[in-house]
């Protein structure tokens, strides 16, 4: 009876602790600005048919948030949809078209014998014409189904569809890839915890977050390799900054990889995945190395015996570093070529410029900016040199773009307490992540997933 | 803010105490014998010679173990300089102690520059401490950048407490 009774006890408490542990880590997106000129489109419910009453998950629920969070469209309210079906046949494109409706989004979810979902979806672009004149003749045709794909998934991957089907319409209807199908790295610390700071990963909307590490000491500046398998980070679990890679899917597949005397920080896998900037103040002082991940030589890139050289970033090609140095009286973004010993500096507005990556594409270069003491992310044309603030939060760190160069996400504080927000590269769409509880930071976001 | 200039402001008092017992040559003798030679005391304090009320001092003013630092500097202040004076006296007596100076920032600015900022902060204390004969052996540095904030809070008040170097003696 007693025994029985502790049980109990003992199990609630475990569910308690559990769901305790789930919402600590949970991330709410909040849109702070949108943009007036977001295009209006439709996400139909998608019918299911399976044993259960309801699909294990509401699709067109997370492509119409994924689509919204872009800043490019403004999906319909669920409750204003002019029409309920799933196929495109069925789509009447008038309706839609005399609402101002761009483009409408319907879908299937069946259940197969074995347990798998087949999802069937279809883009429609309700303004295409339908008939055109071919050969002085009035001919129908169908330019109106802008995409369709159905593929089988896991019942518990059904959700991380959703974000890929809104990557196809994404791309579809802007002619740049999507980048909702990725994954977002950050470290949460919460005082409350007997380990408070948490390496995590959850999906790019903040979902499904999992603790890749927990420790009693620091973590910091996670960056992903980029086949996104693994995570390199900075751990002070032995009491002083050291940096480990960790693999996110082969359990105990972690190695220290960096812990000289000194400082060990800021790591940066190269495009190729084979080598790995960082910075080591093992010769006295902080400098850049790069690290061959296969012979695990370390070169020295940066020799300036005074100052902080810190943040490397790489080109796409591979060939150069970006990173941070006061060697010019406070900290500025300098350029180097590894082949060369000769770094270029490539800032000049403000006297605090730092943490600086790319576009893929190269063309812009986004960072952190102090004019007149307060700290915003930037972009800075790399051609003209031209900088524009993206932010009006004031406490700004560690800009990482979305792979496809559309978003920023990055840390802030807001409302006292450290934050992760995202924003569009061009500053029109702003958002927030806050953690339920706890604080949340160092955020950096995965490369495409396939 | 009030706290933090209160906690300078003793840092300051202590270190000119400590200071002041430095330069003073058994001029304050006179008062500790009289206090000795109270008939009505039953239990005789032992006598304080010179080298005890000089180390007594000097543990009072050790008990502060933090320096603090301007932003994006690492120039250690006179207070801080003071107090710095009276732990290496203590070192450069006791050469088997051995310190680990931890460099911090506040939350402003990159979390890795700050990560190199706070060891630019502990190596400008263990500077101060080495010219004042204390040896390199005994001094271990570590920078924790922004990541252990003394003070929560994300204004100048939080700030000020969290741009510092602390002491900590091993053992």
């Amino acid at each position: 009876m007693n025994r029985s009774f502790r049980a109990i006890v003992v199990f609630i408490l475990a569910f308690a602790f559990s769901a305790a542990q789930a919402e600590e880590v949970k991330l709410d997106f909040v849109i702070s600005e949108g943009i007036d000129g977001a295009r209006p489109v439709a996400v139909l419910p998608f019918s299911w048919k399976g044993t259960s009453v309801n699909a294990p998950s509401e699709v067109a629920t997370v492509i119409g948030a994924d689509l919204r969070r872009s800043g490019r469209f403004n999906p319909m309210a669920r409750h204003e949809l002019l029409q309920q079906v799933y196929k495109y046949e069925d789509v009447n494109l008038q309706l839609w078209r005399e609402k101002g409706i761009e483009a409408v989004v319907v879908g299937q979810i069946e259940e197969q014998p074995d347990g798998r979902l087949k999802v069937s979806y279809e883009l429609v672009d309700v303004f295409q014409k339908e008939q055109e004149v071919r050969n002085g003749e009035l001919v129908t045709v169908d330019r109106n189904r802008l995409d369709g794909y159905s593929s089988i998934v896991r019942a518990k991957d059904l959700r991380f569809h959703a974000h890929r089907i809104a990557d196809r319409i994404y791309e579809k209807l802007t002619g740049e890839r999507g980048a909702f199908a990725t994954r977002i790295a950050y470290v949460s610390v919460d005082r409350s915890q007997s380990k408070p700071y948490r390496l995590m990963v959850a999906d790019s909307d903040g979902y499904a977050p999992q603790t890749l590490f927990a420790s009693h000491e620091p973590i910091m500046s996670p960056a992903w390799s980029p086949d996104a398998q693994k995570l390199a980070y900075v751990s002070f679990e032995n009491g002083r900054s050291e940096v480990y890679i960790q693999s996110l899917y082969v359990a105990g597949d972690r190695k220290r990889v960096a812990a000289f005397e000194g400082i060990n920080s800021a790591p940066s896998f190269s495009p190729d995945g084979r080598r790995l900037a960082l910075t080591l103040s093992r010769d006295g002082n902080p400098e850049i190395y790069v690290l061959d991940l296969v012979s695990f030589r370390f070169s020295r890139i940066t020799r300036n015996t005074s100052s902080i050289e810190t943040e490397a970033s790489w080109t796409p090609d591979g060939q150069t570093l970006l990173f941070t140095s006061d060697r010019g009286r406070g900290p500025q973004i300098y350029r180097q070529n590894l082949a060369s010993n000769r770094a270029h500096r490539i800032t000049w507005e403000g006297n605090y410029n730092a943490s600086a990556s790319l576009t893929p594409d190269g063309k812009t270069m986004v960072l952190i900016n102090r004019t007149n003491g307060v700290f915003h992310v930037a972009v800075q044309d790399m051609e003209s040199n031209a900088m524009q603030t993206l932010t009006k939060t004031q406490l700004d760190e560690s800009p990482s773009l979305a792979p496809n160069g559309s978003m920023v996400i990055y840390a802030t504080v807001y409302g006292n307490r450290q934050v992760l927000s995202v924003v569009s590269t061009d500053g029109r769409f702003k958002a927030r992540l806050p953690s339920r509880q706890g604080e949340v930071k160092a955020p950096v976001w995965s490369p495409f997933l396939d | 803010m009030s706290i933090t200039k209160l906690g300078k402001v003793l840092v300051v008092l202590a270190s000119a105490s400590f200071l002041f017992a430095c330069s003073s040559d058994g001029s304050n003798e006179t008062d500790t014998q009289a206090v000795v030679q109270e008939p009505v005391q039953e239990v005789v304090e032992p006598v304080e010679t010179e080298e005890e009320r000089m180390t007594r001092i000097n543990a009072e003013t050790r008990q502060a173990r933090t320096v603090y630092f301007d932003l994006d500097d690492d120039t250690v202040k006179p207070e801080g300089r003071a107090l710095l004076e009276a732990h290496a006296w203590f070192l450069a007596k006791n050469a088997n102690t051995i310190i680990t100076i931890e460099g911090h920032c506040d939350e402003r600015g990159t979390p890795a520059y700050n990560l190199a900022l706070g060891e630019r902060r502990a190596k400008a204390v263990a500077e101060i401490l080495m010219l004042n004969g204390v040896a390199a052996s005994q001094i271990k540095t570590v920078s924790h950048g922004e990541e252990k904030p003394a003070a929560m809070g994300h204004d100048e008040s939080a700030w000020s407490m969290n741009r510092r170097g602390e002491l900590k003696y091993e053992g």
